[in-house]
């Protein structure tokens, strides 16, 4: 049993190794398009396109504008004359946000009257604009109090407020201080590429030999199902847990700490891959030719994609799609991956994760065995 | 060129497309499948998000700041600590987003006027969620209200959001979606349609015939810009009026806009099937033209002026990005040609170059 193993074993490591087309695609996967991904894409939100209708047109007016121009969460594309043209600005798209400066801005601000300062923001990405009102809040209370505290000769004491705030939030960011998103985005394109590959990878090899009718020679010979199954799904696994070091790599050079265990995280990377390949697997058994076969994945992948947090958060979806969700093993590896790199979680934290993927493999692999032996 | 021919291969391959009911029911079925599921599943509102309260003090201050969270509808009560470990621990395993310790002696210090702080713990591992969490977080402290303290208001901010002044993501996922599922779906229908008749042979007898190459490809053009021109209009409509997404501009506009683009999606699917031998690598190829692109660089999800430059080059090499821009500005802001012409401008240059090198590409093969 044992060398007719091994040699099935070694007859697979061959040809997966032949095909130099789908170890290229890992490759790519785990490190260009990795890097691609995480330099472009990005909710991190700056050079806001800002129009500024200064009205008052006074040193004042210009000391408020001045904050905006200087904070590189935006950039002054233009100074429209009028509201109007600046409403138009706003509708071609050539400012996302208007700020408009009323006439008399420095009288009323010197007699303390509180002038209105007027904001426009697009609200077309709601996202965007809920960042950006943020922003603007923060930079004119931040103006207000400076001015109150500064307190010109020409405002009377009396009219001066007794505190600037009476509750001070302080606000800490947890486990990624910097807000950046390129922390969670490579993270997440890591996992990404572990489940296409994952999923792709034996479905298209088992299709193949399928198609080109080589299963039937493997059929006659005294191969076990059993031994052909895991000959046909242990050089995957391997591979793909090999190209985790790579992915690795780029993670470092993009500075993202690594707070918890790397054999915590390979081993449940392992178990994730082997959910992943069970679905390969699965779709391999219920399709007859290679087209269908890469149809299946990708329209398989979709869901399970869009479904697991990686791109739109879990939370914001409706209930029913956010338990349809525990389903994607997915959507677990990313709480794991997030949790052992930037919290650096334990298995203590993480157990609940751990079983669900285990569950799901569990069902995924034994469904796909079971297709598998049909044939 | 003769209208007779084109009308021809028309027929031929509407009769082709009669006979597989399936390939019919899966391009139309498919893109309502993917629209229903992403506008429900992609929402980058931030609500209902999860909270966890270490309240040293226990006044009625302090409680009634507890309720200035709940009440704003934005958080809801996760759990309410004893100690900062447990607090701790709720926060690393992802059961609460926002954590707020509240001072001991907060009552006894807005009392004396004096200023409390209360410290907010925002889980940042998913940023943009949290930067939403940790604005709304501020503005409520900020905001709370201490009955003597005087009003500090030197300037007021008023700030209007407008197109979609109740900020719903679903109003911007769904015209964002037309964009990606056309890109997705039309190209991939056609390279097949074309490649099959490679692999199988037949397309030898195509060029045996007196059939030129641009009549070839205008006859296969039409009857897959007409499945596609079907699929824009379901699911413009459709996705309109399930997700109740408000229409300001105007309907012939938009599938004006949307008739070019689909012209240019199913062109695409023509010059990639030039390229490509067999169907796998022509599905493929398909797939990192169109298919990833269209998520990743059409500013559908990740917008395109955070971008790095070269990356906006990138975005800019894909259709997608002009018309989901038409989309929004039509669906959204009621735009009207005035205000959309450039991307219309870019778009129809780009259906231009996309069958000129289809053409090319097909006159060499027949050669």
């Amino acid at each position: 049993v044992g060398t007719r193993f091994v040699s099935l074993l070694v007859k697979e490591s061959i040809q997966f190794c032949r095909d130099k087309a789908m170890l290229a695609l890992i490759l790519f996967f785990y490190t260009l398009d990795t890097v691609m991904c995480t330099m472009a894409l990005t909710f991190d939100v700056k050079d806001l396109e800002l129009a500024v209708v200064d009205l008052d047109a006074s040193s004042v007016s210009r000391q408020l504008i001045e904050r905006f121009t200087v904070a590189q969460e935006f950039k002054v594309v233009g100074y429209p004359r009028s509201e109007a043209e600046a409403e138009a600005w706003l509708q071609s798209g050539r400012a996302m946000i208007v700020l408009i400066v009323p006439r008399d801005f420095a009288g009323d601000l010197l007699q303390a009257k509180a002038p209105q300062v007027q904001l426009v923001v697009d609200g077309t990405n709601s996202n965007i604009a809920a960042i950006a009102r943020g922003y603007v809040l923060k930079i004119i209370t931040a103006y207000s109090s400076a001015w109150s505290q500064r307190a010109g000769p020409s405002v009377p004491v009396y009219l001066l407020p007794s505190h600037s705030l009476s509750v001070q939030p302080l606000t800490r960011i947890r486990y990624n201080q910097n807000l950046e998103f390129s922390s969670f985005m490579v993270l997440s394109m890591i996992a990404l590429a572990a489940m296409m590959v994952g999923v792709v990878q034996p479905a298209a090899s088992i299709v193949r030999e399928k198609e080109v009718g080589t299963v039937e020679q493997l059929l006659v010979t005294p191969i076990t199902t059993a031994e052909l199954f895991i000959a046909k799904t242990l050089p995957t696994l391997l591979m793909c847990l090999l190209a985790v070091f790579p992915g690795l790599l780029v993670v470092r050079a993009f500075d993202v700490p690594l707070r918890g265990s790397l054999p915590l995280f390979l081993a449940l990377t392992t178990l994730f891959l082997i959910s992943a390949i069970g679905l390969g697997v699965l779709i391999a058994s219920v399709t007859k030719t290679l087209q269908q076969a890469l149809l299946t994945s990708v329209f398989g992948l979709i869901p399970i994609l869009f479904l697991s947090g990686t791109l739109a958060p879990v939370e914001s979806m409706p209930r029913i799609l956010q338990t349809v969700s525990l389903a994607s093993p997915l959507r677990h590896y990313m709480e794991i991956i997030l949790g052992v790199f930037l919290k650096g979680a334990g298995i203590a934290e993480l157990w609940p994760q751990a079983l669900a993927l285990l569950a799901i493999g569990t069902v995924l692999l034994t469904a796909a065995a079971l297709a598998f032996r049909r044939r | 060129m003769k209208p007779q021919r084109i009308i021809a291969v028309m027929v031929k391959e509407l009769r082709e497309l009669a006979r597989d009911p399936v390939t019919i029911w899966a391009s139309l079925l498919m893109p309502l499948t993917l629209l229903m599921l992403f506008g429900y599943a992609i929402s980058l509102d931030v609500k209902n998000i999860s909270m966890g309260v270490w309240d040293l003090d226990r006044t009625p201050r302090s409680r009634a700041l507890v309720d200035a969270f709940l009440q704003s509808g934005y958080f809801n009560l996760h759990g309410v600590y004893r100690q900062a470990a447990e607090m701790d621990a709720a926060l690393q395993r992802g059961e609460i987003k926002l954590a707020m310790v509240i001072p001991a002696r907060f009552h006894a210090a807005l009392e004396r006027h004096d200023t409390a702080t209360v410290q907010l713990l925002v889980d940042g591992t998913f940023s943009n969620t949290a930067q939403i969490v940790a604005n709304y977080a501020d503005a409520i402290v900020a905001q709370f209200h201490v009955p003597d303290a005087r009003p500090v208001t030197a300037v007021r901010p008023e700030i209007r959001v407008w197109y979609n002044a109740q900020m719903r993501s679903v109003n911007y996922i769904v015209p964002g979606l037309f964009a990606v599922i056309l890109l997705a779906f039309p190209p991939l229908l056609t390279t097949l349609g074309i490649v099959r008749e490679k692999e199988s042979g037949s397309i030898q007898q195509i060029f045996a015939s007196p059939l030129t190459g641009p009549e070839f490809l205008l006859g296969k053009l039409l009857p897959y810009g007409l499945i596609a021109f079907l699929q824009i209009l379901l699911v413009s409509v459709f996705g309109i009026a399930w997700f109740d997404v408000p229409m300001r501009g105007s309907w012939w506009l938009l599938l004006g806009a949307g008739l070019i683009y689909v012209l240019c999606t199913v062109g695409i699917g023509l010059l990639v099937s030039t390229l490509a031998r067999k169907q796998v690598v022509a599905m493929l190829l398909a797939l990192v033209v169109t298919l990833m692109p269209s998520f990743l660089y059409s500013g559908f999800l990740f917008p395109i002026f955070t971008m790095p430059v070269h990356s906006q080059w990138y975005a800019s090499a894909f259709p997608g990005r002009y018309y989901v821009d038409i989309a929004r500005a039509v669906v959204m802001k009621g735009a009207e040609l005035g205000d959309i012409w450039r991307n219309m401008v870019w778009l129809l240059l780009y259906t231009a170059v996309v069958f000129a090198l289809a053409t090319w590409r097909f006159r060499k093969k027949v050669a």
